[in-house]
This record gives C-alpha cells, structure tokens and sequence, in this order.
C-alpha cells in the first residue's frame, strides 16, 4: 500500500480542537439552529466523527474547514430530528396558497410582489449587512425558516428536504416562499435606514 | 422559450447561477419579459443571490462573525474536552 502523502496543511490534534475550534463551530451551528443544546450536541458529534474520520484527512485544506464540513452534516440530522419531533402540519393560509390558481398555473405566489425598500445589492460588501441578514434568518418561524436553512444554506436537494419534512415539493416551495418573505420584512425593518448614503 | 411553471420549478430546484449558461439565457429573459412572473421570479433569483453572497462572505469574512455568534459555555468545553480525550486514547 502507498504511504499516506503529507498534509499540506499542520494537523491540529484532537485534544486542541475545542480550544482552537469549538467557539467557531459552535459559533456557526447557532447559526443553523439557534438551540444551544441542539449547537453543543452538534459540535461534540462532528469531533467525534472527526476522529474516527482523522485517517481520512489528506490536509489539502486547514482542518478547521474540513470539521465544518463534517459539522454541515451534522446540522442537516439535527434540523431532521427536530422536524421528526415537530411535524410539520400545512397551515389554512398555505393550502390557499396551494389551491389558488397563480400558484397552480405559474407556481408563483404572487404577479405583484412588494418591492424591496431597499436595494440589499448595495451593501453586500459590508460585514455589518451580513450579521443583521443571520440574525434575520434566525428569527424566523418554523418549519418555513428549517426549510430555507436545509434547502438553501446547507444545499440539499429538494427530494432530501421533502423527504426530512414528509412534505411535497409544492409545499416546500411555499415554505421557501414564506421564508423569503420574513427575511425580507425582517431586513427591511433591521436595515433600512442604516444603509442610506 | 420556457414558461412561467418551467421558471418557477427549475427555481425551485436549483440556484439559476448554477444552471448551464444557455438554459440559464432563456430563464433570464422569460423572466426579464414577462409580464406574469417576471416581478415575483425576479425577488426569487435576487434571494439566491444574496443567500450565495452570504454563504461566500461566511467562508471569506468569517471573522465579521467571530464577534456576534455565541460561544461555547466553558463548562461544555470542559466536558468535550474530556469526551475527546477518552475517544483519542
């Protein structure tokens, strides 16, 4: 068998990564979930898997962002078990929305949507935009925020998050179109003014 | 030329910037021209723009976080820190 090439990158062992690296993760499955205890099992799960999977480290990248990675799983079974516990009922408002006859031509909810007060554009270069657009994000209500965070922020596909939220694909699309919509009152009202030059 | 449910579904499905350029033409313009779901599907395609700026800036800029995200409880650390040590052994 051929030797394990070096890593590229120093390999901080096991025994550092809360101290180097459980305020970062934590930092970022808060993000994801907003429940701390959720936060802390999701971190102590991606060290565990981390050691197991150590071998595996080719050390092509600081093992900070391969940690994340793993922990990217880790927040998708966490959310999945969340909405295992909170099963998600289809609200009146939604199925309206489901039966309406823009939705089911188009598969829009609206031809005339408010436009935004703002033009976010213009300040995605500050830093300070993208802390309000988290804090946004986390104070929207389930399951429309679960389904943004599982199908937009951690990238599964729409037959996943169907399948995590027994729900159908037109549902979630009305899912996401809720969360689109809180998001973007949520910034309006976080962020306008703060912006106006 | 797509229509307004094809616009709408393969938004649904994926991020537009991430479709094969000439599919992705078509569903710019259909949504540049029409009338019906132009507006809506417009704040749809501006929404993954923006979730895409965001998950960039998160890699790139992490620091802009470090400050406002909480951290551990010391407590917990302490309790990891053990876990980790008996699994490292």
């Amino acid at each position: 068998m051929p030797d394990k090439p070096e890593p590229k990158v120093p390999v901080t062992p096991p025994e550092q990564w809360v101290d180097q690296y459980g305020d970062y993760l934590y930092g970022f499955a808060m993000s994801r979930l907003r429940n701390p205890d959720a936060a802390n099992d999701c971190v102590q799960d991606t060290f565990l898997a981390g050691i197991k999977a150590l071998e595996r480290f080719d050390g092509s990248r600081d093992i900070k962002f391969w940690l994340r990675g793993i922990m990217r799983n880790k927040i998708v079974d966490q959310i999945r078990k969340s909405i295992k516990e909170n099963k998600v009922d289809i609200e009146a408002e939604d199925e309206a929305l489901l039966e309406s006859f823009w939705f089911k031509y188009s598969g829009i909810a609206t031809t005339n949507p408010d436009p935004w007060q703002f033009n976010p554009r213009k300040s995605y270069d500050n830093g300070e935009f993208w802390v309000v657009f988290e804090k946004c994000i986390a104070q929207g209500k389930d399951p429309a925020r679960e389904a943004f965070v599982l199908r937009v922020l951690e990238d599964q596909t729409t037959e996943e998050v169907c399948k995590a939220m027994d729900i159908t694909p037109n549902y979630l699309w009305v899912l996401l179109h809720r969360a689109r919509e809180q998001l973007k009152i949520l910034l309006e009202s976080s962020w306008t003014g703060k912006d106006v030059k | 030329m797509f229509t307004c449910k094809q616009v709408s579904n393969a938004l649904s499905k994926e991020d537009y910037e991430k479709m094969p350029p000439v599919r992705r033409f078509f569903l710019r313009l259909h949504v540049k021209l029409c009338v019906f779901c132009g507006k809506y599907n417009r704040q749809v395609m501006d929404s993954q723009d923006m979730c895409r700026c965001y998950k960039k800036h998160e890699i790139t800029n992490e620091e802009t976080f470090v400050h406002y995200r909480p951290q551990m409880e010391p407590l917990k650390k302490d309790q990891l820190k053990e876990l980790i040590a008996s699994q490292s052994k």
